[in-house]
C-alpha cells in the first residue's frame, strides 16, 4: 500500500475513535462550546460598552463585533490542548505502551486535535450562521482570495499553536508543572494574541513586544485578516514570514525537546 | 541460531532528587536540590533463544521492568547494549517495534470507553495489517481467550481478567515474534491467570515466539517458563533451569507424612526438623542428600500411612535466592 494510504488510514482510525470517545461526553461537548463562545462574547460586551455611539483605536461597535467573531472561530480552529495529555501520559506512564508501537504519539495528538477542531469549530461556525443571519454587522464579504489567505493563515497558525502546546507538554520530561507553565502561556496569550482586545488597542510598549514574539502570529494575524479592511502586500508579507519563521522555531524546539526527554524519560515503575 | 534476545552489561542509573522531610527539607529542595544515583540495573548480560520463555524475578525494585523496558527501546541504556530481534531497540525505529509487543499489567493501550475491537482496528492501522489478516486474527485471538461475547461491549464494562485478555488481543495482532510481558496476570483471579497462561504457551508454540515475563506469582513461572532470571538490586543473581535453581539453593527436603496411630512428635523428631504436626499429618524437612535414606529407616521405624518427597515451596527457594543475593550486596 502506497505511504499516503496508509497514513490516511491511520489519521481516519484516530479520528474516528476521538469521534467515538466525544459521543461518550456529550455534556462536556457543550461546555467547550459554551467556554469558547463566553470569552469573546464577555470580551465584546466590554468593548461595546466603551466604544458607544463612536470609536475607539479605529474600531466602531460593528468593527469589534466582526473582530471578537472572528477570534471566537479563528481561536476554535486553531486551539492546542495537546499539552495536558502528553503532560499525564509522560507522568502517569501512558506513553510506555505509545513508544513501544511504530508510530510517533506525536501523530495521535495531531489526529485528537484535528478531531476536537473540526467539532468546536462546526459548532461555532453555526453559532456564527445563526448570528449572522441576524445580525449584518458579523457578516463577511463574499472573497475568495481573501478567504484563501485566510485559509493559509489559519493554518499555519494551528500548525504553530498545536507544536507550542506539545513542545511545552514535552516539558513533563523534566518538570511536574508542564501544564502551568501552559497556563501562564495562555495568561500571557489573552493579551498578547489579541484575545481580549485587538492589537491595536494595546499599550504602544506591550504592542512592540507582542510584534517580537509569536503571539501575534497564533491569532491576531488570521483574524485582521479575515475581518479587517485592507490585504496590503507589505500587511501579508510580515504576517506569513512571522508566522513562518515562529513555525520553524517551535518544531526546532520540539525535536530538540523530543530527542533530549526520551534520553532523559524515567519512565514511571521500576 | 542468532538470540533473539540479547543483553550485554546492560545498565541503566537514574538520578532521583533527595529531600529532608517536612516544609523546611521542601523549601531547602528548592535552592538547594541534591541528588542521588540510583543503580537500577546493573551490568546485566544475557541470551535467550527464539521460541524460549523466560521469567524475570525479583521483588518489587529489583529492576525488572527497567529491563524490560530498555530492551522494548522504552529506556535509554546508562552503559552497555541490547539486541533484539536483531535490531538496537533505541535506534531500531518502526520495523524494531513491528517485531515487538509490550504488555504493561498495570497499563492498559484499549480505549476505555469504547469496546476492545475498536482498539483492535486502530492497530490494524498503526501496524497496516490487511483487512483479510486482520479478521482471521482476531478470530484467532478471540477463540483462544475466550473473547467472543466480549469484544463489542466498553472496556469499562469489562472484568480485570477479561481485559487482560483483550490487552494481549491487541498487542498480538501484528504477531509479534518477541514478546515482553510485565505482570501480565497481575491481580486476576486464579481461573483467569490459568487461561492467560495457557493462551501464552499456544501462542509461543504456533508461532515459535519468544517470551520474556515478569510475575510475582510463582505458577505464571513454573506452568510457563524453561528458564528464570533472577534479578535484585539491579545485579542477576541467576539464569538458569528452576529445577538446577531447586537444586542449588535448597539444601533440605519436606518429607510429607500421613502417619498411622501412636506416633508423637518426639519420636519423629529424631528423624529431622518437624516443620508441622497435626496428627495424622506431618512435615518434616531433611538434609536434600539424606532424603532418600532417612525415608527408608522412618517406614521401617514408624507406622507411616502415606509419604511423598517434595522440594521446599518455590517461593521459599526464590526469597532464599533474593536473600542469598541481597547478602552478597552488603
Amino acid at each position: 500500500m502506497s505511504p499516503v494510504a496508509v497514513w490516511t488510514r491511520r489519521y481516519g482510525a484516530m479520528i474516528r475513535n476521538a469521534w467515538l470517545v466525544d459521543l461518550q461526553y456529550r455534556a462536556s461537548i457543550v461546555l467547550w462550546v459554551l467556554w469558547g463562545v463566553t470569552e469573546p462574547v464577555i470580551a465584546l460586551g466590554i468593548w461595546w460598552a466603551i466604544a458607544g455611539d463612536g470609536a475607539v483605536g479605529g474600531y466602531a461597535r460593528d468593527d469589534f463585533a466582526r473582530y471578537f467573531f472572528g477570534v471566537m472561530l479563528v481561536n476554535a480552529l486553531t486551539i492546542a490542548w495537546d499539552s495536558w495529555q502528553l503532560d499525564r501520559w509522560i507522568r502517569e506512564g501512558d506513553l510506555n505502551y505509545r513508544l513501544a508501537r511504530p508510530l510517533n504519539p506525536l501523530h495521535e495528538s495531531l489526529a485528537d486535535n484535528l478531531a476536537y477542531k473540526v467539532r468546536g469549530a462546526g459548532t461555532i461556525l453555526v453559532v456564527w450562521l445563526a448570528a449572522a443571519s441576524v445580525w449584518p454587522a458579523v457578516r463577511l464579504p463574499f472573497d475568495p482570495t481573501r478567504w484563501a489567505w485566510v485559509a493559509l493563515a489559519v493554518a499555519l497558525a494551528a500548525a504553530m499553536r498545536f507544536f507550542i502546546s506539545y513542545t511545552t507538554g514535552l516539558l513533563a520530561f523534566w518538570t511536574t508543572r508542564a501544564t502551568a507553565i501552559m497556563e501562564l502561556h495562555a495568561g500571557v496569550g489573552m493579551f498578547l494574541a489579541g484575545r481580549v482586545a485587538p492589537l491595536a488597542l494595546l499599550p504602544p510598549v506591550v504592542a512592540s513586544v507582542a510584534q517580537l514574539l509569536w503571539f501575534p502570529y497564533m491569532l491576531a494575524f488570521p483574524v485582521e485578516l479575515l475581518t479587517g479592511a485592507s490585504l496590503t502586500s507589505d500587511k501579508l508579507l510580515r504576517g506569513f514570514a512571522g508566522q513562518i519563521v515562529w513555525l520553524v522555531i517551535w518544531i526546532a524546539a520540539y525535536r530538540l525537546a523530543w530527542r533530549r526527554g526520551l534520553q532523559r524519560y524515567g519512565a514511571v515503575g521500576g | 541460531m542468532a538470540a533473539a534476545i540479547a543483553a550485554q552489561q546492560l545498565s541503566k542509573d537514574f538520578r532521583v532528587k533527595v529531600r529532608d522531610p517536612g516544609l523546611r527539607g521542601a523549601v531547602a529542595a528548592l535552592f538547594r536540590p541534591r541528588y542521588r544515583t540510583v543503580r537500577a540495573v546493573r551490568a546485566v548480560s544475557f541470551e535467550i533463544a527464539p521460541g524460549e520463555i523466560v521469567a524475570f524475578l525479583g521483588p518489587n525494585g529489583a529492576g525488572k521492568t527497567t529491563t524490560l523496558k530498555m530492551l522494548a527501546g522504552l529506556l535509554y541504556p546508562s552503559a552497555g547494549s541490547t539486541r533484539v530481534a536483531g535490531f538496537d531497540p533505541w535506534t531500531g525505529g518502526s520495523e524494531f517495534k513491528r517485531r515487538i509487543a509490550l504488555v504493561l499489567g498495570n497499563r492498559q493501550q484499549l480505549v476505555w470507553d469504547l469496546p476492545a475491537l475498536e482498539t483492535f482496528q486502530l492497530n490494524r492501522a498503526i501496524y497496516d495489517i490487511p483487512r483479510l489478516d486482520f479478521q482471521a486474527r482476531v478470530e484467532e485471538l478471540s477463540d483462544l481467550l475466550g473473547l467472543a461475547d466480549v469484544l463489542d461491549k466498553p472496556v469499562r464494562q469489562l472484568s480485570l481478567g477479561e481485559r487482560m485478555k483483550c490487552e494481549l488481543a491487541a498487542a498480538l495482532l501484528h504477531r509479534p515474534p518477541i514478546l515482553f510481558l510485565d505482570e501480565p496476570t497481575l491481580g486476576l483471579d486464579v481461573s483467569a491467570q490459568d487461561a492467560i497462561r495457557r493462551f501464552l504457551s499456544a501462542y509461543r508454540d504456533r508461532y515459535g515466539a519468544t517470551i520474556l515475563l515478569t510475575s510475582h506469582y510463582m505458577q505464571d513461572v513454573t506452568a510457563l517458563a524453561s528458564r528464570v532470571l533472577i534479578i535484585n538490586r539491579g545485579r542477576l543473581l541467576y539464569d538458569g533451569a528452576l529445577e538446577a535453581l531447586v537444586a542449588r539453593i535448597a539444601r533440605t527436603k519436606r518429607l510429607e507424612l500421613v502417619l498411622g496411630d501412636g506416633v508423637t512428635e518426639q519420636r519423629l523428631a529424631v528423624f529431622g526438623t518437624v516443620k508441622s504436626f497435626r496428627a495424622p499429618n506431618a512435615v518434616l524437612e531433611v538434609p536434600r542428600a539424606e532424603a532418600a535414606a532417612t525415608s527408608a529407616r522412618l517406614l521401617a521405624a514408624l507406622p507411616v500411612v502415606d509419604l511423598s518427597i517434595e522440594d521446599p515451596p518455590i517461593e521459599d527457594v526464590i526469597r532464599q535466592a533474593f536473600a542469598a543475593g541481597g547478602e552478597a550486596e552488603e
